[in-house]
């Protein structure tokens, strides 16, 4: 029973990797190419400029920022949803969590312009109020899509987390409570570990998506921030080379995959460091 | 057994009764069969207002004569899915697309890139840019790329492309970047106002360079916006995004610099692979005719290929529609250019690349 | 008795605070929703439902967003039932380096989504399948069961399998007991990576890009064509719509199965 689910999954998981790989390794496109080859041209190319090099550090970096602070935005949240008695204060709180998820990307985006932008609600209201000669930039640059990539995704990682949470054991907290700990031991030493599984999925989902991202940092970042995923779409609706982009993307997918490796190596390391 | 005479004689019945009704069929009915079932073209085109227009006024028409369904991709981009289908069996007939796209496709060998009168008419009517040497397919309608800006915020006048590098629009003036077209078409420009020429590539990277501080986007709805909403003070657009908001009596203007406006052309072509040529022509010359031209420039502000459309006042206003006012259109050489695109693309990212 | 107070006070606050940037954009938004002015402009002018009446009377926003909901339905379903089975195998199929895979198989969400909207679109041009409904719901499963997985597997790693054991001690068949007993306490996972499949699908483009039917756009790619003509507030109405049905949705979840369900035992 579980192994057709698996089999099944596979299949479409394979299937577009598969043929991006294929592509990657070829000269041209084979359904129009009769004389196409296996080459590493694609991925020789990387190596020509280090701006390609630059650029897959600019969309990790703000993956990784974008991570880290989706986590600082949710576990509070997550927090006060598994744990809070109210009925209704849940249900508020998922709905406010779940809006934003509803507003389509686009629209959403163009809200948050009319918010950052120079001429937008917040340097509005600071230049009315006094505060400001000059407009802060807070689009157009790494920040700005940042807090447009946290401000998205901190739901993801809210609704994975919460579930994590609402599933710890209330008792093994009174249990460290009764021996004497404080709140604060009580938590990083009993609570934490335990949410690590939801801390691990819903900042790797963050990252993920982050990394992956094409809409928000386009609309956000002016152009004057590249990251890889827009090179890609440069490679396939501008210049048309196939093959580049899809060997631009595996090897994103590769280092990525590196990076939660990683990751796994040293959360295991912290949970098992703290007898969970 | 009078059981089975009976289901003897219900089936004999049928099958004269089916044989009357095939030969019936076959002398009064059949050429209406066949008639009936109406071809798919398969055509790409925008979204938006324009598919509205071509759903509401032009295609009907079209479809009704040559018993036709016209099938439209509006989710851009096309050329991809065009260059991803085999030549035999190309994803569309009719590919519609700005000029720097039918390149690509033409350069693939995917479309044809002249056409006989015999098979488009309406292509004796037209003005020399909608079959110049820089077009691939057919232009039917262009806009131009000048300079739009907020008459209240300045009182410059923009007469010359060189008043957008002035030091006091730094941070309030908006380009593209170069994969968009307009993008492109801004970047030659400087290479000409700047430098010996729309190819002088060095003189533009300097100009793109001493440009900064300056906001990019990627698609003119985000420039008007912009423009709309105070952001910038000038941008790089098109003429026909400014005249479409005339009604709205907003404090913008589009200013046509002395060293010449861009065209960005609304260009047509069959593919060679196509099944359904002869209607992809006809197509085509429907789109040429004065009638539909001028449903077209009505709905979006484009500049018609056709010279010999009747317009109303307001729009011989703003628009290039004499011969004259055409040649002040500048084609850029977008062979040229698809050739050099890797390479002028990273540059250009290079330079607007925030540090 | 008073740090106690105070704490907690300092923690309500900061999720307030937290909540009130996640509503941020939503009440621009709405506000613009709601907007006469034909362009967005800060600060809002006059009160309209003009936008609305625009979205629910123009057939191409009615026939998107339809579209764009049958397919999130029909994703959610299938993503959800091969996601589950998929997590559970991985866990419980006793695969080396089991914590690994669950992690790999985010990858497709770690790839730029337009370019698994290429290699499926090259991939049907090869088989010549066309453009069909269900080439575009396959692009949209493979971009939703990682979510499904990953929230799956989350849970099912935090389980107390003894709870299984006790229960097929007590002499239930292995299938009873999935029914029963696992299938409840998973029940969490499974619900919010099913939710994120359908948010995902719906609001899904650079796949649909590529394998939609012509002429038969999402309301994504629809949004954004209008977009490309007008920045008129009847996009925002399209997304106040969208919001309103998703309160709606977790309103009637919530009187019916009862949310208690979904964050504890």
């Amino acid at each position: 029973m579980l192994s057709p689910g698996l089999l099944l999954f596979a299949c479409f998981f394979v299937l577009p990797l598969g043929v991006m790989s294929v592509l990657s390794l070829l000269s041209g496109n084979p359904v129009n190419d009769p004389n196409v080859s296996f080459t590493l041209k694609n991925y020789l190319k990387l190596t020509e400029d280090i701006f390609y090099v630059e650029v897959l550090w600019v969309t990790l970096k703000i993956g990784f920022y974008t991570a880290v602070f989706s986590l600082l935005v949710g576990f509070p949240l997550a927090f006060q949803m598994a744990r809070t008695r109210s009925k209704t204060i849940r249900t508020m709180m998922l709905m406010a969590v779940l809006s934003p998820m509803l507003v389509g990307i686009v629209v959403r985006t163009y809200a948050w312009m009319t918010i950052l932008s120079d001429q937008g609600v917040i340097n509005a209201t600071l230049k009315n109020w006094g505060w400001l000669t000059r407009p802060l930039h807070l689009m157009y640059n790494e920040f700005g899509i940042c807090l447009s990539l946290v401000h998205i995704l901190t739901p993801f990682l809210v609704l994975t987390l919460t579930g994590v949470i609402g599933r710890i054991d209330l008792s093994l907290e009174e249990a460290a409570r009764n021996l004497g700990a404080g709140k604060a031991r009580t938590f990083f030493e009993v609570t934490l570990p335990l949410s690590m599984p939801g801390i691990m999925g819903g900042s790797l989902l963050v990252f993920a998506l982050a990394i992956s991202a094409y809409v928000t940092p386009i609309l956000m970042g002016g152009f004057s921030v590249i990251t890889l995923p827009i090179l890609i779409y440069q490679q396939i609706s501008g210049v048309f080379n196939f093959g580049f982009g899809a060997a631009l993307g595996l090897i994103l997918l590769l280092v990525s995959l590196v990076v939660v490796y990683l990751y796994h190596r040293a959360m295991r390391r912290f949970a098992r460091g703290v007898g969970v | 057994m009078s059981k089975e005479s009976k289901k003897g004689m219900t089936r004999r019945t049928f099958i004269k009764t089916a044989g009357a009704a095939a030969v019936a069929a076959g002398t009064f009915g059949f050429p209406a069969i066949v008639r009936s079932a109406p071809t798919e073209l398969n055509v790409s085109g925008w979204g938006g207002t324009w598919s509205q227009i071509m759903k509401a006024s032009v295609y009907p028409a079209f479809e009704k004569e040559h018993n036709c369904v016209i099938k439209t991709d509006t989710a851009f981009p096309f050329a991809p899915k065009l260059l991803a289908s085999p030549k035999s069996k190309p994803f569309y007939d009719v590919m519609h697309a700005n000029s720097n796209d039918q390149w690509k496709v033409a350069v693939a060998g995917f479309i044809e890139e002249s056409y006989d009168p015999k098979k488009v008419p309406h292509i004796v009517d037209l003005h020399p840019f909608a079959t110049s040497d820089k077009i691939a397919g057919i232009a039917a309608f262009t806009s131009a790329i000048g300079l739009g800006y907020r008459t209240d915020k300045t009182d410059c006048t923009f007469e010359s492309w060189k008043d957008l590098w002035d030091k006091k629009f730094a941070g309030v003036r908006g380009t593209y970047v170069i994969t968009n077209s307009l993008g492109t078409c801004a970047f030659m420009m400087a290479g000409k106002v700047f430098g010996k020429g729309l190819e002088d590539t060095e003189a533009a990277f300097k100009a793109m360079e001493a440009l900064k501080p300056v906001k990019m986007v990627d698609f003119t709805g985000t420039m008007e916006k912009q423009l709309f909403s105070g952001e910038v003070i000038v941008g790089v657009i098109h003429d026909s995004a400014i005249w479409r908001h005339l009604e709205k009596n907003a404090p913008l203007a589009f200013s046509v610099p002395k060293e010449g406006v861009l065209a960005l052309e609304q260009v047509w072509s069959v593919t060679k692979g196509s099944q359904k040529k002869e209607l992809g022509y006809a197509f085509i010359n429907h789109m040429l005719s004065p009638e539909i031209q001028k449903i077209a420039v009505e709905g979006m502000w484009y500049n018609p290929a056709n010279k010999n459309v009747q317009l109303e006042q307001k729009f011989k206003e703003h628009l290039f529609t004499t011969a004259e006012q055409v040649k002040q259109l500048v084609q850029v050489d977008w062979k040229w250019y698809n050739a050099n695109e890797d390479i002028l693309t990273m540059k250009y990212n290079k330079i607007f690349q925030a540090r | 008795m008073k740090t106690r107070g105070w704490d907690i006070i300092v923690f309500r606050g900061v999720n307030i605070a937290l909540i009130g940037f996640l509503l941020l954009p939503i009440v621009v938004v709405i506000l613009f929703a709601f907007n006469s002015a034909e362009f967005i402009v800060f600060p809002p002018e006059g009160f309209s439902l003009r936008w609305f009446h625009k979205f629910f009377t123009d057939p191409d926003f009615m026939g998107s967003f339809f579209r764009s909901l049958k397919l999130a339905f029909l994703t959610v379903i299938v993503s959800t039932g091969v996601g589950t089975m998929a997590a559970i195998a991985i866990v419980r199929g006793k695969i080396p380096g089991a914590r690994f895979l669950s992690a790999l198989f985010l990858s497709p969400l770690m790839l730029p989504a337009i370019l698994t909207g290429l290699a499926l679109f090259q991939f049907y041009v090869i088989i010549e399948a066309g453009r069909t409904f269900w080439g575009l719901l396959i692009g949209h499963i493979v971009v939703t069961i990682p979510y499904v997985i990953r929230t799956s597997t989350t849970v099912l790693y935090n389980f107390d399998i003894s709870i299984e054991e006790a229960a097929m001690n007590l002499g239930a068949g292995p299938w009873d007991t999935f029914r029963h007993v696992t299938l409840p306490l998973i029940r969490p996972g499974v619900i919010a990576g099913s939710i994120f499949a359908f948010i995902v699908s719906f609001d899904q483009f650079p796949v649909s890009l590529f394998l939609v039917n012509p002429g038969e756009n999402t309301l994504p790619i629809h949004l954004f064509n209008y977009l490309k003509y007008s920045f008129d507030p009847t996009v925002a109405a399209a997304s106040t719509v969208s919001i309103a049905m998703s309160i709606t949705v977790v309103l009637v979840l919530e009187f019916t199965v009862g949310l208690q369900e979904y964050v504890r035992l």
